[in-house]
Protein backbone atom coordinates (compact mmCIF):
# COMPACT_ATOMS: atom_id res chain seq x y z
CA UNK A 1 0.00 0.00 0.00
CA UNK A 2 1.26 3.42 -0.85
CA UNK A 3 0.27 5.80 1.89
CA UNK A 4 1.31 9.42 1.41
CA UNK A 5 3.85 8.92 4.18
CA UNK A 6 5.57 6.03 2.36
CA UNK A 7 5.69 8.12 -0.78
CA UNK A 8 7.43 10.95 0.97
CA UNK A 9 9.94 8.91 2.96
CA UNK A 10 12.86 9.28 0.57
CA UNK A 11 12.43 13.02 0.50
CA UNK A 12 11.66 13.22 4.16
CA UNK A 13 15.06 11.75 4.91
CA UNK A 14 16.50 15.11 3.84
CA UNK A 15 14.15 16.92 6.19
CA UNK A 16 15.16 14.52 8.96
CA UNK A 17 18.75 15.33 8.14
CA UNK A 18 18.06 19.05 8.54
CA UNK A 19 16.22 18.51 11.84
CA UNK A 20 19.23 16.53 13.06
CA UNK A 21 17.42 13.22 13.70
CA UNK A 22 19.66 10.86 11.73
CA UNK A 23 22.45 8.79 13.22
CA UNK A 24 26.05 9.45 12.23
CA UNK A 25 26.14 6.85 9.42
CA UNK A 26 22.93 7.99 7.79
CA UNK A 27 24.04 11.62 8.05
CA UNK A 28 27.27 10.77 6.26
CA UNK A 29 25.26 8.97 3.58
CA UNK A 30 23.05 12.02 2.99
CA UNK A 31 26.13 14.25 2.82
CA UNK A 32 27.65 11.98 0.16
CA UNK A 33 24.41 12.17 -1.83
CA UNK A 34 24.45 15.97 -1.57
CA UNK A 35 27.95 16.05 -3.00
CA UNK A 36 27.00 13.73 -5.84
CA UNK A 37 23.65 15.21 -6.80
CA UNK A 38 22.56 18.81 -7.25
CA UNK A 39 18.93 17.74 -6.91
CA UNK A 40 19.60 16.30 -3.48
CA UNK A 41 21.58 19.38 -2.44
CA UNK A 42 18.68 21.58 -3.55
CA UNK A 43 16.15 19.47 -1.66
CA UNK A 44 18.23 19.77 1.51
CA UNK A 45 18.60 23.52 0.98
CA UNK A 46 14.84 23.89 0.64
CA UNK A 47 14.26 22.07 3.90
CA UNK A 48 16.85 24.27 5.56
CA UNK A 49 14.99 27.32 4.39
CA UNK A 50 11.71 25.91 5.68
CA UNK A 51 12.95 24.85 9.11
CA UNK A 52 15.89 27.05 10.03
CA UNK A 53 13.79 30.14 10.87
CA UNK A 54 12.93 28.26 14.07
CA UNK A 55 16.46 29.16 15.14
CA UNK A 56 15.24 32.72 15.70
CA UNK A 57 13.88 31.53 19.03
CA UNK A 58 17.37 30.78 20.31
CA UNK A 59 18.79 33.50 22.56
CA UNK A 60 22.08 35.00 21.42
CA UNK A 61 25.04 34.71 23.75
CA UNK A 62 28.33 36.58 23.46
CA UNK A 63 31.22 34.07 23.32
CA UNK A 64 34.26 34.87 25.48
CA UNK A 65 36.99 36.89 23.74
CA UNK A 66 39.52 34.06 23.90
CA UNK A 67 37.49 32.01 21.39
CA UNK A 68 38.26 34.57 18.69
CA UNK A 69 41.92 34.62 19.71
CA UNK A 70 42.06 30.82 19.41
CA UNK A 71 40.42 30.92 15.99
CA UNK A 72 42.97 33.42 14.74
CA UNK A 73 45.91 31.54 16.15
CA UNK A 74 44.66 28.18 14.84
CA UNK A 75 44.31 29.71 11.38
CA UNK A 76 47.70 31.41 11.67
CA UNK A 77 45.99 34.73 11.02
CA UNK A 78 47.80 36.79 13.63
CA UNK A 79 49.14 38.70 10.67
CA UNK A 80 48.30 42.18 9.48
CA UNK A 81 44.82 42.07 7.91
CA UNK A 82 46.12 42.79 4.45
CA UNK A 83 48.46 39.81 4.28
CA UNK A 84 47.74 37.09 1.73
CA UNK A 85 45.68 34.21 3.06
CA UNK A 86 47.98 31.49 1.81
CA UNK A 87 51.01 33.70 1.71
CA UNK A 88 54.29 33.23 3.50
CA UNK A 89 54.60 32.89 7.24
CA UNK A 90 54.07 36.04 9.29
CA UNK A 91 56.77 38.63 8.85
CA UNK A 92 59.83 38.44 11.02
CA UNK A 93 58.96 41.61 12.88
CA UNK A 94 55.65 40.18 13.92
CA UNK A 95 57.11 36.88 15.02
CA UNK A 96 59.66 38.71 17.08
CA UNK A 97 57.28 41.05 18.77
CA UNK A 98 54.93 38.29 19.74
CA UNK A 99 57.72 36.14 21.10
CA UNK A 100 57.52 36.02 24.86
CA UNK A 101 61.19 35.33 25.42
CA UNK A 102 62.08 38.38 23.39
CA UNK A 103 59.99 40.49 25.71
CA UNK A 104 61.50 38.93 28.80
CA UNK A 105 64.95 39.57 27.41
CA UNK A 106 63.94 43.11 26.69
CA UNK A 107 62.04 43.58 29.91
CA UNK A 108 64.80 44.99 32.05
CA UNK A 109 62.74 47.79 33.46
CA UNK A 110 59.06 48.45 33.66
CA UNK A 111 58.31 51.59 31.74
CA UNK A 112 61.21 50.70 29.44
CA UNK A 113 59.02 47.86 28.26
CA UNK A 114 56.13 50.09 27.30
CA UNK A 115 58.42 52.47 25.49
CA UNK A 116 60.06 49.54 23.74
CA UNK A 117 56.73 48.50 22.24
CA UNK A 118 56.77 51.75 20.40
CA UNK A 119 60.38 51.64 19.38
CA UNK A 120 59.93 48.20 17.89
CA UNK A 121 56.85 49.25 15.99
CA UNK A 122 58.70 52.21 14.55
CA UNK A 123 61.64 50.14 13.36
CA UNK A 124 61.89 50.15 9.57
CA UNK A 125 60.18 47.19 7.98
CA UNK A 126 59.58 46.06 4.46
CA UNK A 127 56.06 47.37 4.48
CA UNK A 128 55.37 51.08 4.73
CA UNK A 129 54.69 51.85 8.35
CA UNK A 130 51.85 53.86 9.78
CA UNK A 131 52.57 57.11 11.61
CA UNK A 132 53.41 56.87 15.31
CA UNK A 133 50.06 58.25 16.41
CA UNK A 134 48.36 55.03 15.37
CA UNK A 135 50.02 53.10 18.19
CA UNK A 136 49.48 53.36 21.93
CA UNK A 137 51.18 51.51 24.71
CA UNK A 138 50.54 50.85 28.38
CA UNK A 139 52.49 49.24 31.17
CA UNK A 140 49.93 47.65 33.49
CA UNK A 141 51.48 47.73 36.96
CA UNK A 142 50.48 45.46 39.81
CA UNK A 143 49.90 46.38 43.41
CA UNK A 144 53.45 45.21 44.20
CA UNK A 145 54.81 47.83 41.81
CA UNK A 146 55.96 45.38 39.14
CA UNK A 147 54.60 45.52 35.63
CA UNK A 148 52.33 42.54 35.10
CA UNK A 149 51.52 43.06 31.42
CA UNK A 150 52.27 45.48 28.65
CA UNK A 151 49.57 46.33 26.16
CA UNK A 152 50.22 47.76 22.73
CA UNK A 153 47.36 49.03 20.62
CA UNK A 154 47.66 48.96 16.87
CA UNK A 155 44.91 51.40 15.98
CA UNK A 156 45.14 50.81 12.23
CA UNK A 157 44.44 47.11 12.64
CA UNK A 158 42.02 47.55 15.54
CA UNK A 159 43.87 45.19 17.81
CA UNK A 160 45.70 45.11 21.08
CA UNK A 161 48.53 42.78 21.92
CA UNK A 162 48.92 42.07 25.61
CA UNK A 163 52.23 40.58 26.63
CA UNK A 164 52.73 39.21 30.14
CA UNK A 165 55.84 40.63 31.82
CA UNK A 166 55.79 39.35 35.38
CA UNK A 167 52.17 38.71 36.29
CA UNK A 168 51.31 37.50 39.77
CA UNK A 169 50.09 33.94 40.12
CA UNK A 170 46.31 33.72 39.90
CA UNK A 171 44.20 31.34 41.95
CA UNK A 172 43.24 28.07 40.25
CA UNK A 173 39.98 28.31 38.33
CA UNK A 174 40.33 32.09 37.89
CA UNK A 175 41.72 34.11 35.00
CA UNK A 176 42.83 37.67 34.36
CA UNK A 177 40.44 39.91 32.44
CA UNK A 178 41.43 43.23 30.91
CA UNK A 179 39.21 46.33 31.24
CA UNK A 180 39.25 49.72 29.61
CA UNK A 181 38.17 52.57 31.88
CA UNK A 182 37.41 55.84 30.07
CA UNK A 183 37.79 58.86 32.38
CA UNK A 184 34.77 59.13 34.66
CA UNK A 185 33.02 56.10 33.15
CA UNK A 186 32.39 52.51 34.04
CA UNK A 187 34.88 49.80 33.01
CA UNK A 188 34.37 48.16 29.61
CA UNK A 189 35.49 44.55 29.11
CA UNK A 190 38.32 44.23 26.58
CA UNK A 191 38.90 40.49 26.90
CA UNK A 192 40.54 37.65 28.77
CA UNK A 193 44.32 37.81 28.71
CA UNK A 194 47.04 35.22 29.16
CA UNK A 195 49.26 34.88 32.20
CA UNK A 196 51.98 33.06 30.28
CA UNK A 197 51.57 33.92 26.62
CA UNK A 198 50.80 37.03 24.58
CA UNK A 199 47.15 37.59 23.70
CA UNK A 200 45.87 39.40 20.63
CA UNK A 201 42.52 41.09 21.19
CA UNK A 202 40.43 42.47 18.36
CA UNK A 203 38.96 45.81 19.38
CA UNK A 204 35.58 46.89 18.17
CA UNK A 205 35.29 50.43 16.83
CA UNK A 206 33.32 51.74 19.83
CA UNK A 207 36.01 50.54 22.20
CA UNK A 208 38.82 51.76 19.99
CA UNK A 209 37.32 55.25 19.99
CA UNK A 210 37.56 55.40 23.79
CA UNK A 211 41.26 54.54 23.94
CA UNK A 212 43.52 57.47 24.67
CA UNK A 213 45.62 59.20 27.29
CA UNK A 214 42.58 59.98 29.45
CA UNK A 215 41.55 56.33 29.67
CA UNK A 216 43.13 53.60 31.78
CA UNK A 217 43.52 49.85 31.63
CA UNK A 218 42.96 47.50 34.54
CA UNK A 219 43.20 43.76 35.13
CA UNK A 220 40.80 41.98 37.47
CA UNK A 221 40.56 38.36 38.57
CA UNK A 222 37.48 36.69 37.07
CA UNK A 223 35.97 33.27 36.29
CA UNK A 224 37.68 31.69 33.25
CA UNK A 225 34.86 32.68 30.87
CA UNK A 226 35.05 36.31 31.97
CA UNK A 227 33.02 38.37 34.42
CA UNK A 228 29.41 37.14 34.41
CA UNK A 229 28.07 40.66 35.07
CA UNK A 230 29.91 42.71 32.46
CA UNK A 231 31.65 44.60 35.27
CA UNK A 232 34.69 43.52 37.29
CA UNK A 233 33.65 41.10 40.04
CA UNK A 234 37.05 40.05 41.43
CA UNK A 235 39.92 42.10 42.85
CA UNK A 236 41.75 44.52 40.58
CA UNK A 237 45.36 43.38 40.51
CA UNK A 238 46.94 45.76 38.02
CA UNK A 239 46.31 49.14 36.42
CA UNK A 240 48.02 51.33 33.88
CA UNK A 241 47.40 54.49 31.92
CA UNK A 242 47.62 54.63 28.19
CA UNK A 243 50.31 56.61 26.48
CA UNK A 244 54.00 56.65 25.88
CA UNK A 245 55.45 58.59 28.79
CA UNK A 246 57.96 56.97 31.14
CA UNK A 247 55.64 57.29 34.12
CA UNK A 248 52.82 55.47 32.36
CA UNK A 249 53.02 52.73 34.95
CA UNK A 250 52.16 55.06 37.83
CA UNK A 251 48.72 55.97 36.67
CA UNK A 252 45.72 54.62 38.50
CA UNK A 253 42.16 55.39 37.59
CA UNK A 254 40.38 57.32 40.31
CA UNK A 255 37.10 55.47 39.94
CA UNK A 256 38.55 52.00 40.34
CA UNK A 257 40.27 51.82 43.72
CA UNK A 258 42.73 49.02 44.09
CA UNK A 259 41.36 46.22 46.26
CA UNK A 260 43.38 43.91 48.45
CA UNK A 261 44.47 41.05 46.24
CA UNK A 262 43.21 38.38 48.61
CA UNK A 263 42.21 36.02 45.83
CA UNK A 264 45.74 35.95 44.59
CA UNK A 265 47.91 33.16 45.79
CA UNK A 266 51.52 34.20 46.22
CA UNK A 267 53.38 36.34 43.78
CA UNK A 268 56.09 35.32 41.44
CA UNK B 1 5.42 10.42 -7.04
CA UNK B 2 4.86 14.09 -6.95
CA UNK B 3 8.06 15.94 -6.51
CA UNK B 4 6.96 19.09 -4.80
CA UNK B 5 10.48 19.89 -3.59
CA UNK B 6 11.69 20.85 -6.99
CA UNK B 7 8.92 23.39 -7.41
CA UNK B 8 8.64 25.13 -4.07
CA UNK B 9 6.31 27.96 -5.10
CA UNK B 10 6.66 29.62 -1.70
CA UNK B 11 10.22 30.71 -2.40
CA UNK B 12 11.04 33.25 -5.01
CA UNK B 13 14.60 34.13 -5.92
CA UNK B 14 15.34 35.91 -2.90
CA UNK B 15 18.27 38.06 -2.25
CA UNK B 16 15.93 41.02 -2.67
CA UNK B 17 13.87 39.97 0.38
CA UNK B 18 16.83 40.09 2.68
CA UNK B 19 17.22 42.77 5.30
CA UNK B 20 20.08 45.26 5.14
CA UNK B 21 21.84 43.40 7.94
CA UNK B 22 21.49 40.07 6.12
CA UNK B 23 22.88 41.60 2.95
CA UNK B 24 25.80 43.07 4.90
CA UNK B 25 26.57 39.58 6.22
CA UNK B 26 26.32 38.16 2.67
CA UNK B 27 28.91 40.70 1.54
CA UNK B 28 31.22 40.01 4.47
CA UNK B 29 31.11 36.27 3.85
CA UNK B 30 31.89 36.77 0.15
CA UNK B 31 34.82 39.02 1.09
CA UNK B 32 36.00 36.37 3.55
CA UNK B 33 36.02 33.91 0.65
CA UNK B 34 38.48 36.26 -1.08
CA UNK B 35 40.78 36.08 1.93
CA UNK B 36 39.80 39.43 3.48
CA UNK B 37 40.69 39.11 7.16
CA UNK B 38 39.07 42.37 8.18
CA UNK B 39 35.79 41.14 6.68
CA UNK B 40 36.21 37.83 8.51
CA UNK B 41 36.69 39.69 11.81
CA UNK B 42 33.65 41.86 11.14
CA UNK B 43 31.55 38.83 10.21
CA UNK B 44 32.56 37.22 13.49
CA UNK B 45 31.74 40.37 15.44
CA UNK B 46 28.29 40.57 13.92
CA UNK B 47 27.21 36.95 14.00
CA UNK B 48 29.16 35.00 16.60
CA UNK B 49 26.76 35.67 19.49
CA UNK B 50 23.89 34.27 17.44
CA UNK B 51 25.96 31.21 16.52
CA UNK B 52 27.20 30.74 20.07
CA UNK B 53 23.57 30.74 21.23
CA UNK B 54 22.92 27.83 18.83
CA UNK B 55 25.94 25.92 20.18
CA UNK B 56 24.88 26.45 23.80
CA UNK B 57 21.29 25.42 23.13
CA UNK B 58 22.29 22.18 21.42
CA UNK B 59 25.29 21.13 23.49
CA UNK B 60 24.19 22.57 26.85
CA UNK B 61 27.79 22.67 28.02
CA UNK B 62 29.84 25.83 27.80
CA UNK B 63 33.26 24.35 27.18
CA UNK B 64 32.00 22.13 24.39
CA UNK B 65 29.96 24.96 22.91
CA UNK B 66 33.11 27.11 22.76
CA UNK B 67 35.05 24.31 21.07
CA UNK B 68 32.35 23.75 18.49
CA UNK B 69 32.07 27.48 17.81
CA UNK B 70 35.82 27.60 17.26
CA UNK B 71 35.73 24.57 14.91
CA UNK B 72 32.87 26.12 13.00
CA UNK B 73 34.71 29.41 12.41
CA UNK B 74 37.81 27.54 11.24
CA UNK B 75 35.51 25.88 8.70
CA UNK B 76 33.98 29.24 7.75
CA UNK B 77 37.41 30.55 6.80
CA UNK B 78 38.27 27.46 4.77
CA UNK B 79 34.89 26.94 3.13
CA UNK B 80 33.71 30.50 2.58
CA UNK B 81 34.37 30.08 -1.14
CA UNK B 82 31.52 27.54 -1.24
CA UNK B 83 29.00 30.15 -0.10
CA UNK B 84 26.58 31.10 -2.85
CA UNK B 85 24.41 34.09 -1.98
CA UNK B 86 21.87 33.12 -4.63
CA UNK B 87 21.12 29.84 -2.80
CA UNK B 88 21.04 30.88 0.84
CA UNK B 89 21.70 33.92 2.98
CA UNK B 90 25.00 34.07 4.85
CA UNK B 91 23.26 33.73 8.20
CA UNK B 92 21.44 30.57 7.04
CA UNK B 93 24.73 29.22 5.72
CA UNK B 94 26.51 29.98 9.00
CA UNK B 95 23.78 28.54 11.22
CA UNK B 96 23.65 25.39 9.08
CA UNK B 97 27.38 24.97 9.41
CA UNK B 98 27.27 25.46 13.18
CA UNK B 99 24.31 23.09 13.59
CA UNK B 100 26.11 20.42 11.59
CA UNK B 101 29.23 20.78 13.75
CA UNK B 102 27.12 20.61 16.91
CA UNK B 103 25.23 17.52 15.69
CA UNK B 104 28.52 15.82 14.78
CA UNK B 105 29.71 16.53 18.30
CA UNK B 106 26.49 15.17 19.81
CA UNK B 107 26.91 11.94 17.85
CA UNK B 108 30.41 11.49 19.22
CA UNK B 109 29.16 11.81 22.78
CA UNK B 110 28.21 8.67 24.59
CA UNK B 111 24.49 8.57 25.10
CA UNK B 112 23.63 10.34 28.30
CA UNK B 113 21.77 8.26 30.88
CA UNK B 114 18.09 9.07 30.89
CA UNK B 115 18.03 9.97 34.56
CA UNK B 116 20.44 12.81 33.86
CA UNK B 117 18.78 15.81 35.55
CA UNK B 118 19.55 18.01 32.56
CA UNK B 119 17.51 15.69 30.36
CA UNK B 120 14.62 15.62 32.77
CA UNK B 121 14.60 19.39 32.52
CA UNK B 122 14.31 19.00 28.78
CA UNK B 123 11.34 16.70 29.17
CA UNK B 124 9.36 19.16 31.22
CA UNK B 125 10.42 21.91 28.82
CA UNK B 126 6.90 21.90 27.46
CA UNK B 127 6.40 23.71 24.17
CA UNK B 128 7.90 26.99 25.36
CA UNK B 129 7.22 28.91 22.17
CA UNK B 130 7.98 32.56 22.81
CA UNK B 131 5.61 35.24 21.63
CA UNK B 132 6.10 36.30 18.04
CA UNK B 133 7.40 39.85 17.97
CA UNK B 134 8.34 42.55 15.52
CA UNK B 135 11.93 41.32 15.54
CA UNK B 136 10.89 38.00 13.96
CA UNK B 137 11.23 37.50 10.23
CA UNK B 138 8.35 36.85 7.90
CA UNK B 139 9.71 33.32 7.36
CA UNK B 140 9.59 32.67 11.08
CA UNK B 141 6.00 33.91 11.43
CA UNK B 142 4.97 31.67 8.60
CA UNK B 143 6.68 28.64 10.10
CA UNK B 144 5.09 29.35 13.47
CA UNK B 145 1.63 29.56 11.88
CA UNK B 146 2.20 26.20 10.24
CA UNK B 147 3.62 24.62 13.40
CA UNK B 148 0.57 25.82 15.31
CA UNK B 149 -1.62 23.72 13.03
CA UNK B 150 0.10 20.47 14.13
CA UNK B 151 -1.13 18.25 16.95
CA UNK B 152 0.49 19.50 20.18
CA UNK B 153 2.48 16.28 20.75
CA UNK B 154 3.76 16.31 17.21
CA UNK B 155 4.65 19.97 17.32
CA UNK B 156 6.59 19.36 20.52
CA UNK B 157 8.51 16.52 18.90
CA UNK B 158 9.52 18.60 15.90
CA UNK B 159 10.64 21.46 18.11
CA UNK B 160 12.51 19.18 20.46
CA UNK B 161 14.27 17.51 17.51
CA UNK B 162 15.30 20.84 16.05
CA UNK B 163 16.58 22.37 19.29
CA UNK B 164 18.27 19.31 20.76
CA UNK B 165 19.71 17.66 17.63
CA UNK B 166 19.17 14.19 19.14
CA UNK B 167 18.51 11.02 17.11
CA UNK B 168 15.10 9.40 16.60
CA UNK B 169 16.02 6.79 19.22
CA UNK B 170 16.82 9.33 21.87
CA UNK B 171 13.87 11.51 21.01
CA UNK B 172 11.52 8.52 21.33
CA UNK B 173 13.08 7.64 24.68
CA UNK B 174 12.73 11.24 25.91
CA UNK B 175 9.08 11.41 24.93
CA UNK B 176 8.49 7.84 26.20
CA UNK B 177 6.92 6.57 22.98
CA UNK B 178 7.95 3.66 20.71
CA UNK B 179 10.42 4.50 17.95
CA UNK B 180 7.84 3.77 15.25
CA UNK B 181 5.38 6.19 16.80
CA UNK B 182 7.98 8.94 16.93
CA UNK B 183 8.94 8.37 13.30
CA UNK B 184 5.38 8.57 12.12
CA UNK B 185 4.69 11.70 14.23
CA UNK B 186 7.70 13.46 12.78
CA UNK B 187 7.13 12.38 9.18
CA UNK B 188 3.49 13.30 9.25
CA UNK B 189 4.44 16.67 10.71
CA UNK B 190 7.08 17.27 8.05
CA UNK B 191 4.65 16.52 5.25
CA UNK B 192 2.06 18.78 6.79
CA UNK B 193 4.61 21.56 7.26
CA UNK B 194 5.77 21.28 3.68
CA UNK B 195 2.25 21.54 2.37
CA UNK B 196 1.48 24.46 4.66
CA UNK B 197 4.70 26.37 3.87
CA UNK B 198 4.80 25.80 0.12
CA UNK B 199 1.29 26.97 -0.62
Amino acid sequence: MNTPIDDGNTHLRYAEYVLGLLDADTRAEVEREMMASDAVATTVALWQRRLLPLGEEIASSEPPAYVWHRILSQLGLDTPPHAERSGPAPTRTLRLWENLRFWHWLGLGTSVLAAACLVLLLLPSRQPIAPAATYMASAIAQTNGQVGWTATVDVGHARMIVVPAKPQAIAAGRAPELWLIPAGQKPIAVGMIGGGAPTTLILDPALLAKLGPSAALAVSVEPPGGSPTGQPTGPVIATGSIGVSADAANGRPANLPSQPADNVRGSS
Amino acid sequence: MQDSDSVAPGYSPMTANRTAEQQALDRLLSQTAAGDQAAFAELYRRSSSRLFGVCLRMLRERGEAEEVLQEAWIAVWHRAAMFDASKASAITWLITLVRNKAIDRLRQRREQPLDDPALLDDLVDDDPSPAVGAQNSQEYRRLRDCLDQLEPQQRRSVREAFFSGVTYNELAARCKVPLGTMKSWIRRSLLQLRTCLDT
